[in-house]
């Protein structure tokens, strides 16, 4: 079943739409409707109160009777706006993907929302979406969508799947504590904490952590925190990547993950530029590492462009090396960037335990403080010490054979990998002191991902070489000498 | 491999004109503190220190900067590709093939009209990878221009 066809080839939404975009339109009106209660009970006449709720419901229904659609032998249109009347075109030889997206009243339902992505960065109005369509027509719709730039492909293989085991990577995660701090906050703001003091559970909480002490109660409290956070983590992994599932048909590239909402993604392989494997710290300590295409008309960062979530580095890398088929610039070795630049991690990381210290034994010799503090600032030193070392470690690039790698990092460890024919510009950037150090920062500008990705740090006079290795034509310019 | 630097310097006006630029900003800071100063005359000291902050600060902006500026700030065309040295205390040298270019744009500000310069930007697909030439002589960056157009074929593939 397709949405109810109007004339001349414009379609409506599935008529299921009319059951969700009431619900959909009473949540995002809440401010109305809590008027319409306000004055309904203000004014003891209950007639406001259904008044406000009619003309939500009104609104919701009349958006799905002025929602239409028309996939055209040119463009694909969307016309939407029940006051406010907006016309969108795409055309199709520039449709680049399409994606899902169900959440769960629309899951219920069977619907799924489908959005067409033209390789430019649209937000708000200028979004192509059909919200909501039948589940069972995305297939058809999609292969009618992307007939005209991406012809049907020959069914693949499965590059990666879901594992219940990638779930020891998110307790990881700093979106647990996260999660905490916005709900403490939240909590807070709201005045619930002041009626929350006088209740039981908390005076039994007060009465327990008497008799624990001062450190007993705090190793409490943080063990709380830690589980809580894990908990949270745990969950919001499973709910988002569960059945996580990367395919690939010939040139393209479907991904599809989720528990409850369930999230579609087709890519074309021929704008993928490269990749790059993130690591960060609490997941590289247990071998793991995630996946991010580099592609044009996908943002950099985010949810657009994750391929694989923190998994095992192994499942990644042999990922990566699938999609590029370049093994050697994903698992191969690096070249160190020297000791200037090493010598800069360890000045950069160490300053702050230097001036913290230098802060607190002035303090010590004229005010005086705490003894807690020194302990604290032997930890600071020894984690900055670890940073320095273990970023020097991490510095490291590769060139040539058409690619360009670079690593850096230590809590947010990277490694790009970006085709040389996706560069379209070099920058070579150098502050005051990486000219008195001696080095430079070589800056890839591409179309595709994060737009620019910095090579940090190397030799100011290798610099141009990486760069020309990389793209040959920068040797063919007029500046170039041997 | 070395690579040369670019080899032509902005206009000759082009420092006066930075300068000017960023005396205008400088200019209301002072009149700040005179109204202030005929306002609230308590508080000498403070007022000192405002000045001189302020008197170091048009020091290095409005004379130190546009000259340090003028010095580092080059550029360069050749058939395949359009190179820049820029900054002061960060200094760039950017450089982008042409048969990437997507657009040629110019820029002329009313201190730019004031004294005959334009801007000249060269786009490229990546918004990290745009060249920019500033403060030429109005006919120099005609001939930029038209040099950057006739060797791009705008338009002609995606240039991504």
């Amino acid at each position: 079943m397709t949405g109810a066809p109007v004339a001349d080839g414009w379609q409506r939404l599935s008529p299921r739409m009319l059951l969700v975009h009431p619900v959909h339109e009473v949540m995002r009106q809440l401010p109305v409707l809590i008027g319409s209660l306000v004055l309904g009970s203000a004014t003891g006449n209950p007639l406001w109160t259904v008044a406000g709720v009619a003309l939500i419901v009104a609104y919701g229904l009349a958006r799905w009777f002025t929602t239409t659609y028309r996939i055209g032998p040119e463009e694909v249109t969307l016309r939407t706006g029940v006051l406010q009347r907006s016309v969108l075109s795409v055309p199709r030889n520039r449709i680049r993907s399409v994606s899902t997206d169900a959440r769960l009243l629309h899951r219920l339902l069977g619907l799924t929302v489908l959005r067409v992505s033209t390789g430019r960065e649209a937000t708000g109005d200028t979004v192509f979406a059909l919200d909501a369509v039948p589940a069972g027509d995305v297939p058809r719709l999609r292969a009618v969508l992307l007939a005209d730039s991406l012809p049907p492909q020959p069914s693949g293989r499965v590059l990666a799947a879901w594992q219940p085991s990638w779930l020891r990577y998110s307790p990881l995660t700093f979106t647990g504590l996260a999660m905490i701090a916005a709900a403490v906050g939240v909590i807070s703001q709201s005045g619930l904490l002041r009626t929350l003091r006088d209740s039981a559970v908390l005076r039994a909480g007060e009465g327990a952590a008497q008799g624990l002490g001062v450190w007993g109660a705090v190793a409490v409290g943080a063990a709380v925190v830690l589980v809580a956070s894990v908990v949270l983590s745990v969950t919001q992994s499973l709910l988002t990547y569960a059945n996580l599932m990367l395919r690939r048909d010939g040139e393209v590239l479907h991904l599809s993950h989720g528990l409850l909402r369930v999230r579609e993604h087709t890519y074309d392989m021929r704008r993928l530029r490269g990749g790059t494997l993130r690591e960060p710290l609490l997941v590289r300590m247990f071998g793991g590492a995630r996946l991010d295409a580099v592609m044009t008309g996908v943002a950099g960062a985010g949810e657009a462009s994750q391929l694989l979530p923190p998994c095992p580095r192994t499942t990644a890398e042999a990922v990566l090396v699938d999609l590029i088929e370049r093994p050697d610039a994903v698992t191969g070795t690096l070249t160190p960037h020297g000791p200037a630049a090493t010598r800069r991690r360890w000045v950069r990381a160490l300053a702050l335990p230097v001036v913290a210290s230098v802060g607190a034994g002035i303090a010590a010799l004229t005010v005086g403080i705490g003894v807690w503090v020194w302990p604290v600032l032997m930890l600071l030193a020894a984690f900055s010490v670890f940073l320095a070392a273990d970023r020097s470690r991490s510095l490291g690039h590769r060139a040539g054979g058409g690619w360009l790698v670079a690593r850096s990092g230590s809590m947010q460890r990277r490694r790009d990998c970006v085709a040389a024919p996706g560069i379209v510009g070099w920058t070579v950037r150098q502050s005051w002191p990486q000219r008195r150090a001696g080095v430079a920062t070589l800056v890839a500008a591409t179309a595709a991902g994060t737009k620019r990705y910095e090579v940090l740090d190397v030799p100011a006079d290798a610099a141009w070489t990486i760069a020309a290795t990389t793209s040959p034509w920068l040797a063919a310019t007029s500046w170039a000498r041997d | 491999m070395t690579f040369a630097e670019p080899a032509h310097p902005p206009s000759a006006k082009a420092p006066l004109v930075w300068a000017l630029g960023a005396a205008i900003p400088w200019a209301f800071a002072v009149l700040a503190q005179i109204v202030w100063f005929v306002l609230d005359g308590r508080l000498p000291w403070l007022h000192a220190l405002a000045a001189v902050a302020t008197l170091l600060g048009i020091v290095l902006f409005v004379v130190v900067v546009p000259m340090w500026r003028y010095r580092v700030h080059r550029w360069d065309l050749d058939p395949t590709a359009a190179y820049t040295r820029s900054g002061w205390l960060v200094q760039e040298r950017r450089i982008a093939p042409i048969s990437r270019v997507q657009t040629v744009d110019t820029y002329r500000g009313p201190l730019d009209r004031l004294f005959g310069l334009t801007n000249v930007t060269v786009t490229t697909a990546s918004s990290a990878g745009a060249v920019r030439i500033v403060a030429l002589d109005d006919p120099v960056a005609q001939q930029v221009v038209a040099r950057l157009t006739d060797i791009a074929a705008l338009g002609a593939e995606d240039a991504t």
